[in-house]
C-alpha cells in the first residue's frame, strides 16, 4: 500500500531523521552555527567583534609582518564585509595575546586603542587611542589616554559608549608600580573622553588590582558597571565590581568570595554584559588548582547578584565572554579543554537554568589562539577567534538562537 | 646521590658564564629529556611582573645546582617563536635553559592557569609538585626536600 505523504508514519520518519541529524551534529547544540567569511588577512589575530546600537557588526584585528603591526577593522553589511580600513600602524607596539586593541562604536563615531612601548622601559607601554567623530569622518591624531607621564605598564582596556557621544575607558594603570617605597601596586583607572578624545574626567577606581587580567564594562539602566580581578594584601584575587551612580563610583564589592589566593597572574579576566537592569558576569578561577567558570546574574543593575552558577569545572582554561540576548537569555563563551581545546557557548535562561551548549570551533589551548570574543545582536551571537592550525587568521561565526 | 664539590668564586663565575652562553642557545633534545635529572620547570612571560621578580633567584639557584641531579629550565608561557623567545629571555636576564616548544611537548607539559608556575619533574618526567605563584629559593628547596632531594647539602 502506498501511503500518502504527510501520514503519521511519514511525520514520524521526518522527526526521526531530524532527530538523528541533530544527534549526529550534536556538538552544534541548539544554536544554528554559521561560519562567516573573514575580512582579516593571513597573519592576523587579536580580533574583537562589537556592535553599535543599530546592531551593525564591526570586526577589528591586528595583522603583523616583519616590519610592523597594523590595527584594522571592517563592518559587516547585509552583503559582505566592507573593505578593511586601517586605524593605525606601528613598529613599536606591545603586541600581546591577552592584552590587545579594543574598538568601540556607536552612532556618534568610533574609538580604538593599541599599546605602544614607551621609550624608557622594556616592559613599559602606553595606551594610545584614536577617535573617529562621525561628523568629522576622519580619525583624530593618536593620543595617550592616561596623563601620568610615567613609564610603566598600562593596558587591559575596556571601552563603553557613554552619554552624548562620550566614551568610558577603563584600564589597568601601573603608575604606582614605579613610585613609593615599597613600590605601589597596579591600579584600576577610568576616564570619560569626548568625541575628539579630550579627557572629560578621570578616576582611580581601585588602588590595588591584579596585574594582568582583562577589565570589562557594560551599561546598565542605572549607569556603567566595571568588573575586574582584585588583589588583596593577602594575594586573594577574586572578581570585584564597581558602578558609576549619579557621578560617583561605588565602593568595589566582590561578586563572590572565591578566596583564590595566588601570588601570580591568572591572565583570565571577567566578562560583564548588561541589558536594562539585567546584568550577567562570568569569570574564571582555579582555587585549589581546580579550574572553574562561574556565572552570576543581577536584576537591579548590578547592585546585588545571585549566587554563582558553575558553568564548567574542571575542563576549562577560562577565557570567558558574556552576552545577554534579546530573549533575556544569557550566553557564556569559554574554552573547553576536555579533549584538546574547543570554543563553546553555554546558554542559560533568565533564571539561570542551563539550556544548551554549542561548539563553535576547535581551537588550541595555546596562547597564540588568544581570547575568543563574543557580541550579541538580537538573538544572534557573533564570535571571533584566531585559528592557528596553519598561518594564524582571524575567524568569525554567527550562532542564531 | 653524588656530593657536589663546592665551587670557588671564580669557578662559580665560570659556571655562570658557561650556563648563560650554552643553555640559552640550545634547546634540549629528546635524548636530553631522558638524562636522569630532576627538573625544575619555571613558566614565565615577559609581561608577568612576579615572573621577573623571581628570575634572579632561579638564575642564582641554577648555578648552585650545577653539579647536582637537579636542573632549572624555563618555558615561555606565550609560546612565541623560538628566536623571539630567546631574545625576550635575554632581555629578561634569564640565565638558565629555556625549553623549545618541541621539548615542552616531549616532556608532556601542559600550560598552567597562573603565572608564574613552577613544576618539579622527576627523572621520568612525572610532575611531582606544582608551585603556583612567585616562589622563594626556600620554597623550591622545600619542594625538593619533600622528594628526598637536598642538592645543596649533599
Amino acid at each position: 500500500m502506498i501511503r500518502p505523504i504527510g501520514s503519521p508514519n511519514t511525520a514520524l520518519l521526518v522527526f526521526l531523521f531530524a532527530w538523528s541529524f541533530g544527534f549526529a551534529s550534536g556538538a552544534a547544540g541548539q544554536g544554528r552555527l554559521e561560519h562567516l567569511p573573514s575580512p582579516a588577512p593571513s597573519n592576523s589575530s587579536l580580533s574583537r567583534v562589537v556592535a553599535n546600537e543599530s546592531g551593525e557588526i564591526y570586526l577589528s584585528w591586528v595583522s603583523q609582518d616583519t616590519e610592523q603591526a597594523t590595527l584594522a577593522f571592517s563592518r559587516l553589511t547585509s552583503e559582505d564585509w566592507d573593505t578593511p580600513k586601517v586605524i593605525s600602524r606601528g613598529n613599536n607596539w606591545f603586541v600581546n595575546w591577552a592584552d590587545f586593541p579594543a574598538l568601540s562604536v556607536d552612532a556618534s563615531g568610533m574609538v580604538a586603542h593599541w599599546l605602544q612601548i614607551s621609550a624608557q622601559g622594556t616592559y613599559d607601554y602606553d595606551i594610545r587611542a584614536r577617535f573617529y567623530p562621525k561628523d568629522n569622518t576622519t580619525w583624530t591624531a593618536a593620543r595617550t589616554i592616561h596623563t601620568d607621564g610615567i613609564s610603566a605598564e598600562h593596558g587591559f582596556v575596556s571601552m563603553l559608549p557613554f552619554d552624548n557621544g562620550t566614551t568610558l575607558i577603563t584600564w589597568l594603570d601601573g603608575r604606582e608600580t614605579k613610585q613609593g617605597n615599597p613600590l605601589g601596586a597596579m591600579t584600576l583607572r577610568a576616564g570619560i573622553f569626548d568625541k575628539s578624545g579630550a579627557n572629560v574626567s578621570e578616576w582611580e577606581l581601585d588602588h590595588r588590582v591584579c596585574d594582568c587580567c582583562q577589565t570589562s564594562s557594560a551599561m546598565t539602566e542605572k549607569g556603567p558597571i566595571v568588573v575586574y580581578r582584585d588583589r588583596s594584601s593577602e594575594e586573594v584575587r577574586d572578581i570585584y565590581a564597581t558602578r558609576l551612580i549619579e557621578g560617583a563610583w561605588t565602593l568595589p564589592q566582590p561578586l563572590h568570595n572565591d578566596n583564590w589566593q595566588i601570588a601570580g597572574c591568572p591572565v583570565n579576566g571577567p566578562s560583564v554584559a548588561a541589558m536594562n537592569e539585567r546584568v550577567a558576569v562570568a569569570w574564571f578561577s582555579a582555587k585549589d588548582d581546580t579550574p572553574k567558570i562561574q556565572l552570576v546574574m543581577s536584576s537591579d543593575s548590578g547592585q546585588s547578584f545571585s549566587d554563582p552558577i558553575v558553568v564548567e569545572s574542571p575542563n576549562t582554561n577560562g577565557r570567558v565572554g558574556t552576552v545577554i540576548l534579546e530573549s533575556n537569555e544569557i550566553v557564556v563563551s569559554w574554552m573547553d579543554t576536555t579533549d584538546g581545546a574547543k570554543i563553546v557557548l553555554s546558554r542559560y535562561d533568565i533564571k539561570g537554568n542551563f539550556l544548551d551548549i554549542t561548539e563553535v570551533a576547535s581551537s588550541s589551548a595555546s596562547r597564540r589562539s588568544g581570547f575568543p570574543i563574543i557580541e550579541a545582536v538580537g538573538n544572534s551571537v557573533y564570535v571571533t577567534w584566531t585559528d592557528i592550525s596553519t598561518t594564524p587568521q582571524v575567524k568569525v561565526a554567527r550562532i542564531d538562537y | 646521590m653524588p656530593k657536589p664539590r663546592k665551587p670557588s668564586i671564580s669557578q662559580s663565575l665560570l659556571v655562570l658564564i658557561f650556563v648563560a652562553i650554552t643553555t640559552l642557545s640550545y634547546p634540549l633534545t629528546a635524548a636530553e629529556t631522558d638524562d636522569g635529572n630532576w627538573r625544575i620547570v619555571n613558566y614565565w612571560s615577559e609581561w608577568c611582573a612576579p615572573c621577573r621578580v623571581e628570575i634572579p633567584m632561579f638564575n642564582e639557584l641554577s648555578v648552585r645546582l650545577a653539579n647536582s641531579q637537579v636542573i632549572i629550565v624555563g618555558v615561555n608561557f606565550d609560546e612565541d617563536p623560538r628566536e623571539l623567545t630567546l631574545e625576550i629571555a635575554d632581555e629578561m636576564g634569564i640565565e638558565f635553559t629555556v625549553l623549545s616548544q618541541e621539548t615542552v611537548d616531549l616532556l608532556g607539559m601542559k600550560p598552567p592557569d597562573v603565572l608564574p608556575t613552577t613544576y618539579l619533574l622527576s627523572p621520568s618526567n612525572e610532575v611531582m609538585a606544582k608551585l603556583i605563584g612567585m616562589q622563594s629559593e626556600q620554597d623550591i628547596l622545600d619542594a625538593l626536600s619533600l622528594q628526598g632531594l637536598t642538592p645543596l647539602t649533599d
